[in-house]
């Protein structure tokens, strides 16, 4: 499933409407729990996130340095990160939450979803998803098409970093939750929490 | 049959119009009547509907009254019997079987309309030879290839392009049934009379492929109907192998599907679908919309 997905700030009052598309009431909802350790010295963190779009599956993202270490396990992971929150300091834990409506357009899937952290509007990111196509490579172009015939020019054309060097592998749903963490990361360097 | 229809719409008239009576009975004053004389725009209100239920009214009449009664009981065949089943399980065969003689009545009516269309368009699939002393002997069509021979032909064409594989699968005796993957772009499965090409279904890369299920996504729903057009287009009864060589050298183009944009309007989108459609000669992406 080829995504390309571009984070923007955007005024909240927009209302979206798709002509020809048809909306449902579905929320993409990825929250991130970031839990800091402090054993061994250097700083880890764990970003879980939940998709709607993947309601069975939790993944989670643990940064160590410049190692980054994916994981997609099923639901009752989310009962052993409650464990660990005991077991670490609980201090500075953020939780940021991506929410809005869902359209499908014929065969392209977007996602407005407006960002709140600990209940503080942020943002909104903007998710296109182009689901016939596996290689972000092959349909690139066309997402960007998509995106600026309804965005305007004003959208960049350049490929998202994550995505760079992964544009000739097959798409994995964990590539969607790296750019959206990516782009919580921006939010949160933005407010100055970690 | 076409006084009954209208007389039955005439009903349905006077239905929604009595209920519109009652629905107003039922608001009684509303705020549209406005503060001044608000009694008697209500009363003119209902007056105005009541007369309508009359009109419509005597409108039933005239269409019941040059209906003609059904002469006698209706002959229901042996599906009468049915009434008097017992069984608890089979008494509702019979609404189960008004829909079935529907269908045999719709299927028979489309396989005359496509008897008609193709009877004009000589679309022939095999060579008839009128000669009949070469009648008798064995013809040399396209569906009649041994195994090892379709085996030996898809064996060069899987070498043909590099991007492009071909597995082969024979689950209904030995006629083969291919899936041809094309890159990461898509996949198709072939079903085969000989070296006929009998069906395609093309599908994206990560579905799963039957032969009697389509795809899930709109483009490739749209690549299905034109690979069998194209398939037609091809097809050659005397020169099977030309055929398949046209059509895997249409069917390759494919693998730009999403990264070509049209050649007559420049854009990669139109109704949100990429250029699904491919000249045949010249391999040219063009939106079905676009197309020459
Ligand atoms: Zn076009």
């Amino acid at each position: 499933m080829g995504t390309g997905s571009l984070g923007r700030t955007w005024p909240a009052k927009n209302k979206w409407q798709i002509p020809g598309g048809y909306e449902n009431g579905e929320n993409i909802n990825s929250q991130s729990l970031p839990i800091p350790n402090q054993k061994n010295g250097g700083q880890r963190t764990v970003h879980v996130l939940h998709n709607s779009e993947q309601p069975a599956s939790v993944f989670a993202i643990l940064e160590y340095g410049n190692k980054v270490v994916p994981l997609i396990a099923d639901r009752l992971f989310d009962l052993v990160i409650l464990k660990m929150t005991n077991v670490c300091t609980d201090k500075k834990q953020t939780k940021i939450e991506c929410k809005g409506p869902r359209f499908e357009l014929v065969d392209f899937c977007i996602k407005l979803g407006s960002v709140t952290m600990t209940q503080n509007f942020k943002g909104v990111l903007v998710e296109i998803e182009y689901r016939p196509s596996v290689v972000p490579a092959n349909c690139w172009e066309l997402i960007r098409e998509f995106v600026q015939g309804f965005l305007g020019s004003a959208v960049s054309s350049q490929i998202p970093q994550y995505l760079q060097n992964r544009m000739n592998e097959i798409y994995q749903p964990m590539d969607t939750i790296h750019q959206y963490l990516e782009h919580f990361g921006q939010y949160r360097k933005s407010t100055g929490v970690i | 049959m076409e006084q009954l229809q209208i007389s039955l719409s005439a009903l349905k008239v006077l239905r929604s119009s009595v209920g519109q009576v009652f629905y107003s009975l039922a608001n009684g004053i509303r705020a549209e009547h406005g503060e001044d004389n608000k009694e008697n725009k209500y009363l003119l209100e209902l007056q105005e509907l009541l007369t309508t239920v009359g009109t419509n009214l005597r409108d039933v009449e005239q269409a019941v009254n040059s209906l003609n009664p059904p002469p006698g009981p209706f002959n229901l065949g042996n599906t009468a019997y049915l009434g008097q089943e017992t069984t608890q399980d089979r008494q509702a065969l019979y609404g189960t079987l008004v829909n079935v003689y529907k269908w045999t009545d719709k299927a028979h009516e489309y396989s005359n309309a496509a008897h008609q269309i193709l009877s004009q368009n000589s679309l022939k699939r095999s060579s008839m030879n009128s000669n009949r002393a070469k009648r008798n002997r064995i013809q040399t069509g396209a569906h009649n290839f041994s195994p090892p021979q379709v085996d030996q032909v898809m064996a060069s064409f899987d070498r043909l392009y590099s991007d492009m594989s071909i597995s082969i699968t024979r689950p209904f005796t030995s006629n083969a049934v291919i899936h041809v993957t094309l890159g990461h772009v898509l996949k198709a499965i072939i079903a085969f009379k000989g070296l006929m090409m009998e069906r395609v279904v093309v599908k994206s890369y990560n579905e799963q492929l039957d032969l009697w299920s389509e795809s899930r996504y709109k483009v490739f729903q749209r690549v299905t109907d034109h690979a069998h057009a194209t398939m037609l287009h091809f097809y050659n009864p005397n020169f099977p192998e030309l055929t398949l060589k046209s059509f895997f050298a249409w069917f390759h183009s494919f693998i730009s599907l999403f990264s070509d944009s049209c050649k007559r309007c420049g854009l990669y989108l139109h109704s949100a679908l990429p250029p699904t459609w491919r000249d045949p000669k010249s391999l040219d992406p063009y939106h079905f919309e676009c197309k020459p």
